[in-house]
């Protein structure tokens, strides 16, 4: 019988052993190929990347491909490698030479290599054209479908090189294997990692408290400019919060877990029960000799949730930024006379529906005194506190009336928020805040002194408010004064601006119409617009996103299948333990119980310290490289949830794949 | 002595119209009974120590263990049936890899769900009767063979089973190991008065029951009793029906 024979009865045989490696190997396969295939498309990457940025960021990417996938494929390599050692050691008993093993196992990675290929071209140009189109709709481009081939030649070429030379190295790392270990380690392979665990109280205290530093020092982001994130600088607190987490994390997994459950066999009560002294002894024995691929899986998960988590957040929060950067459809200032007749003209060219309403409002700009004015008052109007240095403004209240607010909050949708609102009285104010105070504090109750020809009228603030009704490129330090106030203002003041805001559902969504509002603005700086600068952000943003999208897909696929073959395999080398424990009486509930139980506690520690990891990153990301434009509410960190919930239902899929082989492979009903 | 285990009839058939592993077989053991089983490789003896301890079917005929009919339990009241009347020592030990010695012995006797106080003292006590007293903290793997075994004995003793199931117990362990071992159930045969079933191929191993039951092609074809003579007697008169059986082969 010739190798390649041999090795397909094997495969034939061993079916359900080698189906998943198959499958997970083919996963890998169609990311690379899918990504590969979009890199090298140009007709997609000319319409979302002008700049050469998005190419720049895929051959970031297809670094970090390679290199995961060259680490994916000979992790599950060296895993079956060591689960067939005892059949190589027959074959050498049987007198086999190395070399003839060797080209059994070149054979078998081969077929399963060209196996794992057919599918990952396929599903990968699936995937592609599925990526091609879910791009063309969201980003509402324009591409002739038919330019786009289902097989791009170049990336097949790519894809088929790549792997070859993969399964080239890996052969090359077989026969290093087979070569150093001699027969007698070939035939007791399995048995010979079987060493006394020790248990050091030092470095399994040590790793508890470097975690516990490294989550204290994320938190102190929250003590504002005086924590070390501020004082030291963020990047060098944050390299040493990560450091301390990771070593951590290493040390914790390694020694402090395996010391806390010898430790909780103690408790006489707790460990004497049918599953515990079971459980316990084999998590301590497990992880003997998995620590390393645990702490790996748990750093992988982590930066998966991580990346996830602030991908989502990044991606949602410029998006909710958006009702307070451009409240309105289209909001413009009156430069010119006869704009607002322009504008309406060329509205109603677009549309004939007369829902579309149409806003002047007039701000007044007014001086004012008191003890501490708020920030609000002055930004802008000196050099590097403005966003743009070349339009500064003069300090001042920029003052619209209460009935204009409500009306403003009516057009753009708001009438929860307007509905909320009970009416000024003439000595009092709303003040629109641009990003809550860093320190807290909040103006409501101060009273400021507005300045006007024929004297001061002190107003105080009965609220401040994040719903601007008035984008910040038109008027920044916007304050709500009743109607009263608002005419002894309009009577004594120089008018500021007229800003013209222009709302209603048909007009969304409508680039055609911002366009041309913008020409005939003459490109003014002072145009806003709602849908315009969602679409902005989506086209500027999702390509990034779709890169990083591969990346993270690729972790849950290397996360979850090497979770699962861990686990079959640590099972089905204890099979006889649980043929035992069935004589002694254990029922079939009591094992499953016993191998959930096992699975659960290897899922749960890569699950949970990403997820704890993961928190904090945010929450460090959040508040020191976010603006806080929206304040800390809680639906900001919806899309994190999101994320996470996700990653939380993949392990959970993967959990039950794990936990229904682990019964088939150990219970015989 | 009352009756403890009952075997009418049993056969065992695998496959569709093969050759019965058990043919129609029947007998009895007494409470505090030591039966050796004897027989040639396919004899029937593991069938009939698989069907014994529930762990098969038989394809007809009855078994009582403690007056319960073993055809009217299901998966469920057979492991409890296990758990509360049962124990078993194999050739190949079988301990738990990831347990301690301390902690394997204990497994049986947390699945009676006992207070923890209880557990250790009953495995302590049956420990040192054992001989395995000072190997308790350590793992299986950093025991001798005959330790080991002894482990496993006293694993199997010690929730003081209806009925102890040995298959080969003394096929892996060297000489002295085995009369060790051997001794050890015999005392705790006489002594602890726990009813035996050991399956084995060795004359010597045999010596120590107070019953041989042989078997051939699935039926019980010759039965010697000890009847109070000592075990050096009973030891030629068994390998004198052994050297017999095999001129007739």
């Amino acid at each position: 019988m010739n190798n390649l024979s041999m090795a397909f009865k094997n495969l034939r045989k061993n079916f359900s052993f080698y189906a998943l490696y198959l499958l997970s190997v083919s996963l890998v396969i169609t990311v690379y190929f899918a990504f590969t295939s979009f890199s090298m498309n140009s007709v997609m990457l000319e319409k979302i990347s002008g700049d050469g940025r998005v190419e720049s960021m895929c051959n970031i990417i297809s670094v970090f491909l390679v290199a995961f996938v060259i680490f994916y494929m000979s992790y599950s390599n060296r895993f079956f490698l060591r689960r067939r050692t005892k059949e190589l050691g027959i074959y050498a008993l049987l007198g086999y030479r190395k070399s003839k093993m060797l080209s059994l196992l070149v054979s078998e990675n081969f077929l399963i290599g060209c196996g794992s290929l057919i599918v990952g071209l396929v599903l990968g140009a699936i995937m592609h054209k599925g990526i091609v189109y879910g791009t063309t709709v969201l980003l509402n481009l324009s591409i002739n479908n038919a330019e786009i081939h289902f097989f791009k030649l170049n990336a097949i070429k790519n894809t088929v090189v790549f792997i070859f030379l993969i399964m080239c190295v890996m052969a090359i790392s077989n026969a290093l294997f087979l070569f150093r270990t001699s027969l007698m380690d070939l035939v007791r392979f399995e048995k010979s990692a079987e060493k006394r665990m020790k248990f050091k109280k030092a470095p399994a205290i040590f790793g508890f408290i470097l975690i516990i530093v490294g989550y204290g020092l994320a938190l102190d982001i929250f003590r504002g400019s005086d924590s070390l994130w501020f004082t030291v600088g963020f990047y060098p607190t944050g390299l040493l919060t990560a450091m301390l987490i990771v070593v951590g994390t290493v040390l914790f997994i390694a020694s402090f877990l395996p010391f806390a459950v010898q430790k909780s066999k103690r408790h006489k009560k707790t460990f004497y029960t049918e599953t515990k002294i079971v459980t316990a002894p084999n998590f301590i024995y497990r992880i003997r000799s998995n620590a390393k691929t645990l702490i790996m899986l748990t750093l992988l998960s982590a930066a998966t949730l991580t990346v996830s988590s602030v991908m989502a957040l990044s991606l949602f929060y410029p998006i909710a930024a958006v009702a307070r950067i451009a409240p309105s459809e289209l909001e413009f200032r009156i430069e010119e006379e006869g704009q607002l007749n322009n504008a309406t003209l060329l509205v109603s060219q677009n549309t004939s529906d007369d829902s579309v309403t149409y806003i002047q409002t007039d701000i007044y700009k007014v001086t004012a005194s008191a003890e501490k004015l708020p920030m609000e008052y002055s930004v802008g109007t000196s050099k590097g506190s403005a966003d743009n240095e070349n339009i500064l403004r003069e300090a001042g209240f920029e003052c619209i009336s209460y009935s204009q607010y409500i009306s403003l909050l009516q057009a753009q949708g708001r009438n929860d928020i307007a509905g909320k609102l009970s009416v000024l009285q003439d000595d009092e104010c709303i003040l629109v805040k641009y990003q809550p105070n860093a320190d807290g504090s909040d103006e409501t109750g101060s009273i400021y002194s507005l300045n006007i020809n024929n004297g001061n009228i002190p107003l105080t603030v009965k609220a401040t408010t994040l719903n601007n009704p008035i984008s910040f490129a038109n008027s920044v330090g916007t304050m709500i004064v009743s109607d009263n106030v608002y005419e002894q203002i309009k009577s004594g003041t120089a008018l500021e601006s007229s800003i013209i805001s222009i709302n209603g559902e048909v007009i969304e969504d409508n680039e055609k119409l911002f366009d041309d509002m913008s020409n005939l603005l003459n490109n003014s700086p002072y145009l806003q617009g709602h849908s315009h600068k969602v679409n902005e952000i989506m086209s500027a943003s999702s390509s990034t996103f779709l890169l990083i999208g591969f990346l993270v897909v690729l972790f849950f696929i290397a996360t979850g299948s090497i979770l699962y073959f861990n686990n079959i395999s640590a099972v089905s080398d204890s099979k006889a333990d649980y043929e035992i424990l069935s004589k002694m009486g254990y029922s079939n509930r009591k094992l499953k119980k016993i191998l959930r139980k096992q699975v659960l506690t290897f899922f749960s520690i890569p699950f949970l310290f990403g997820l704890i990891d993961c928190i904090f990153a945010t929450i460090v990301y959040k508040t020191g490289l976010m603006q806080n434009l929206l304040g800390n509410t809680i639906t900001l960190y919806f899309p994190t949830m999101i994320a996470v919930a996700l990653t939380a239902l993949i392990y959970l899929i993967y959990y039950f794949l794990t936990v229904h082989t682990c019964y088939k492979t150990v219970l015989k009903d | 002595m009352s009756t403890l285990l009952e075997a009418k009839e049993v056969t065992k058939i695998y496959g569709k119209a093969g050759h019965p592993s058990l043919n129609k077989v029947s007998f009895r053991v007494a409470e505090g009974e030591f039966i050796g089983i004897m027989g040639a490789s396919g004899s029937g003896k593991t069938t009939l120590l698989n069907v014994l301890s529930t762990i098969d079917t038989p394809t007809s005929g009855d078994i009582w263990i403690n007056g319960v009919n073993l055809k009217n339990l299901n998966h469920t009241s057979a492991a409890d049936f296990r758990k509360d009347n049962l124990g078993f020592i194999f050739q190949e030990y079988f301990l738990l890899d990831s347990l301690t010695i301390r902690e394997n012995i204990s497994v049986p006797l947390t699945l009676q769900k006992l207070p923890p106080k209880k557990i250790e003292n009953m495995v302590r006590s049956l420990a040192e009767r054992f001989g395995i007293a000072s190997q308790l903290g350590k793992y299986p793997h950093e025991l001798s063979g005959g330790q080991r075994q002894r482990a496993s004995a006293a694993r199997a003793i010690v929730k003081q089973p209806s009925i102890l199931f040995a298959d080969e117990p003394t096929g892996a362990l060297d000489s002295s190991s085995a009369t060790e071992l051997l001794n050890t159930l015999y005392e705790a045969n006489q002594e602890l008065h726990t009813t035996i079933l050991m399956v084995t191929h060795d004359v010597y191993a045999a010596s120590f029951a107070s019953r041989i039951l042989i078997f051939k092609d699935g039926c019980i074809i010759k039965e010697l009793a000890k009847h109070g003579s000592n075990r050096r007697d009973f030891y030629d008169a068994i390998a004198a029906e052994a050297a017999r059986l095999d001129t007739e082969r």
